[in-house]
């Protein structure tokens, strides 16, 4: 018996057949998974490395880099255009995530209980997320003109209300700006809040209606709570994309990308003037990592914040 | 405590009607099972007591009152769902205090109530647990004390034991009717389990197609099933159902061999002549009952008994031997079932032959 057992493990021979199961399907999983990974690592993360190398540097294109170590972040911290960037990015933040979300979520809430027509009424809300940034800054760029052109305006005068100037004004420019950008992520954040809303089984509620919960007491003591882990998938996912909004203000003010005065400029702008303008690589590069450890931050605290209790 | 009548009660989505105009009258404090297999709106019915589902016709009292338009919070009732329904974000206390939401009690009086129906469910130690630290049972018992800590006028229960695993199923039927029996409400349980049914109610409703067939005692269901449906339904495994043929009194087996037929209403001679497994045994044939045999194809081993299958006239039909007596397959036996034990139908309509 035993001779016959030996033979028939050795016969095949091969390094493969000699592999137990789990090692085999390990070796397969990496298989697949080395593509993506190897792709990543050259065309991420290498880049991302040599970031943090170059904001150490003087590198201009024009000269090699030399080292010059904190020189670049001294710069950053001393220019006062970096601090009008900076306040601009956290308006973007502190006044888009929380508006967005709020949006979205009341229309998911009321989306999740019409029947008639949902799907193409949720296809309405994601359509501006699918729109390109440029079509759609410049629709809105035309929505915010004076008055012959601009709707707007159109209707504030028919009303009486006087002209606004709105993208030329340094203290409307930036609510403007940031408008299409909530609007065009609403539907992404309507499509997620209806799913943990769909998550939450119908039983819940109906309990709550047999124990004579209130609407508002349904919504405070059992959505909300169980919409939570969408709630903080949501922050930090909007959060993300304030904080490096890019496009709609480029897009939306190209003639003069960054508003009057700056007053629309978010670090990612700034950053690309400071690179593909002024081809101060090392200088950008310092800003890239200013804004990696902002992100960073954000990130973790809010995840902390909202993960426990 | 309270009655709970319905009166042609009906439910329709749309074109379908799903409930056909039920009547039925729950005394107070009594236990009554709605039983049926799944489609047969013994849930929707529940529902529409409880006021989850808008009536379509007739109307529904508790406690004499008429409900119909009423709130489900303003009807005074309790429900126990399926998936237990009680939230994972908030602890087994204030799972159970949920129940006394609506309750004008102080905060210290509520905690007390809280407390007592944890001490009846002997969940006092988990209070401060949060529901995912809970086993099946545990959530169920949560959900039982979140219904009976407001004291209300009947619980509800839509299926509350099919989540649980076979022997939690057993032992939370034990425990949800000696809670009934302590607390006396009025109680109406939904399942499609026959053998919850029969263990647990006092009064069966059985249904079909959004029609009642039968309401009775288990017993009254067991031994006088008004329809072949209920025949079946009741009882594990299910009656043997042997077409016959009526002549002069006496019905001739499509298996062989005849039986004396109590004088009946029967309108056509073809009838069919049933018999529960369980009467259904190898013993010293007479001539008044129905005698069976033919080789043994299948044997189920209980230990308390054995159930046997045998084949005869193309026919498989099941009976019992005691436990310890193991027929072998192939074996040719003779079951033998008296004559006070067997059914009689009208194979058309399906109905019990009246006596």
């Amino acid at each position: 018996m035993s001779v016959v057992a030996h033979r028939e493990v050795a016969a095949p021979g091969g390094l493969w057949s000699r592999l137990s199961l789990g090692q085999k399907q390990v070796i397969w999983a990496w298989g697949f998974l080395a593509v993506p990974l190897v792709f990543y690592v050259v065309i991420r993360f290498w880049p991302t490395f040599q970031a943090f190398y170059l904001s150490v540097t003087d590198w201009t294109i024009t000269k090699p880099a030399s080292f010059v170590g904190l020189e670049n972040y001294k710069r950053l911290l001393a220019d006062p255009l970096f601090w009008q960037v900076f306040r601009n990015t956290f308006m973007y933040l502190i006044l888009g995530t929380p508006i967005s979300l709020l949006i979205s979520f009341v229309i998911a809430y009321y989306l999740d209980r019409v029947r008639f027509m949902h799907s193409f009424i949720r296809a309405l809300y994601f359509l501006p997320f699918l729109t390109t940034a440029a079509a759609m800054a410049w629709v809105w760029r035309w929505f915010y003109q004076p008055v012959p052109i601009g709707v707007i305006n159109d209707i504030l005068s028919s009303f009486g209300i006087p002209q606004q100037p709105f993208l030329r004004s340094t203290t409307q420019a930036l609510p403007a700006v940031l408008a299409p950008a909530v609007w065009a992520g609403l539907g992404f954040q309507i499509i997620i809040f209806l799913a943990g809303l769909r998550a939450i089984p119908v039983t819940y509620y109906e309990a709550a209606r047999i124990d004579g919960l209130s609407e508002g007491a349904i919504l405070r003591k059992i959505t909300l709570p169980l919409l939570k882990p969408t709630l903080v998938f949501l922050v930090v996912f909007s959060s993300i994309g304030f904080l490096r909004i890019f496009d709609q203000v480029y897009n939306i003010n190209t003639n003069d990308p960054g508003g009057p005065l700056n007053s629309t400029k978010p670090l990612v702008l700034m950053i690309y003037q400071t690179a593909f303008s002024s081809y101060e690589m090392g200088y950008a590069a310092a800003q890239t990592v200013v804004l990696f450890v902002i992100l960073l931050v954000i990130s973790l605290v809010q995840l902390r914040i909202m993960r426990d209790r | 405590m309270a009655t709970i009548e319905l009166d042609s009660l009906v439910k329709r989505y749309g074109q379908t009607t799903v409930v056909h105009g039920i009547d039925l009258a729950i005394q107070e404090g009594e236990f009554v099972v709605l039983v049926g297999p799944s489609g047969c709106g013994k849930s929707t019915t529940l529902r529409m007591i409880a006021g989850l589902e808008e009536i379509s016709g007739g109307q529904i009292l508790i406690d004499g009152r008429i409900v119909n338009e009423l709130q489900p919070k303003d009807r005074n009732i309790a429900m126990v769902f399926q998936n237990y329904a009680i939230y994972p974000h908030v602890t087994v206390a204030d799972n159970i205090a949920f129940g006394l939401y609506r309750s004008k009690l102080s905060k210290s009086e509520k905690r007390q109530r809280v407390e007592q129906a944890a001490e009846t469910l002997g969940l006092s130690h988990l209070l401060e647990r949060r529901p995912s630290a809970l086993s099946g049972g545990q959530r169920q018992r949560v959900a039982i004390g979140r219904a009976m800590v407001r004291d209300p006028a009947a619980f509800l229960f839509d299926e509350p034991l099919s989540n649980l695993d076979a022997q939690l199923r057993t032992q939370m039927r034990i425990e949800i009717k000696r809670l009934h029996h302590r607390l006396g409400t009025t109680s109406v349980f939904v399942t499609h389990d026959q053998v919850e049914a029969m263990t647990m109610a006092d009064r069966i409703v059985v249904m079909r197609d959004g029609r009642i067939l039968q309401v009775g005692t288990p017993l009254d269901l067991y031994e006088k099933p008004v329809d072949v449906f209920t025949a079946r339904f009741i009882g594990s495994p299910t009656m043997n159902l042997v077409p016959a043929t009526l002549r002069d009194g006496r019905a001739d087996l499509s298996s062989g061999g005849s039986v004396r037929v109590p004088p009946s209403s029967a309108k056509t001679p073809d009838i069919l002549v049933g018999v529960r497994p369980q009467d259904l045994v190898p013993t010293q044939a007479d001539s008044a009952g129905l005698t069976v045999s033919g080789p043994v194809a299948v044997v189920e081993t209980l230990g308390s008994e054995t159930l046997v299958h045998i084949e005869t006239a193309g026919q498989t039909l099941i009976g019992s031997a005691p436990g310890r007596q193991i027929p072998q397959i192939g074996e040719h036996l003779t079951l033998h079932a008296p004559s006070e034990r067997l059914y009689y139908f009208d194979k058309v309509t399906e109905k019990a032959l009246a006596a």
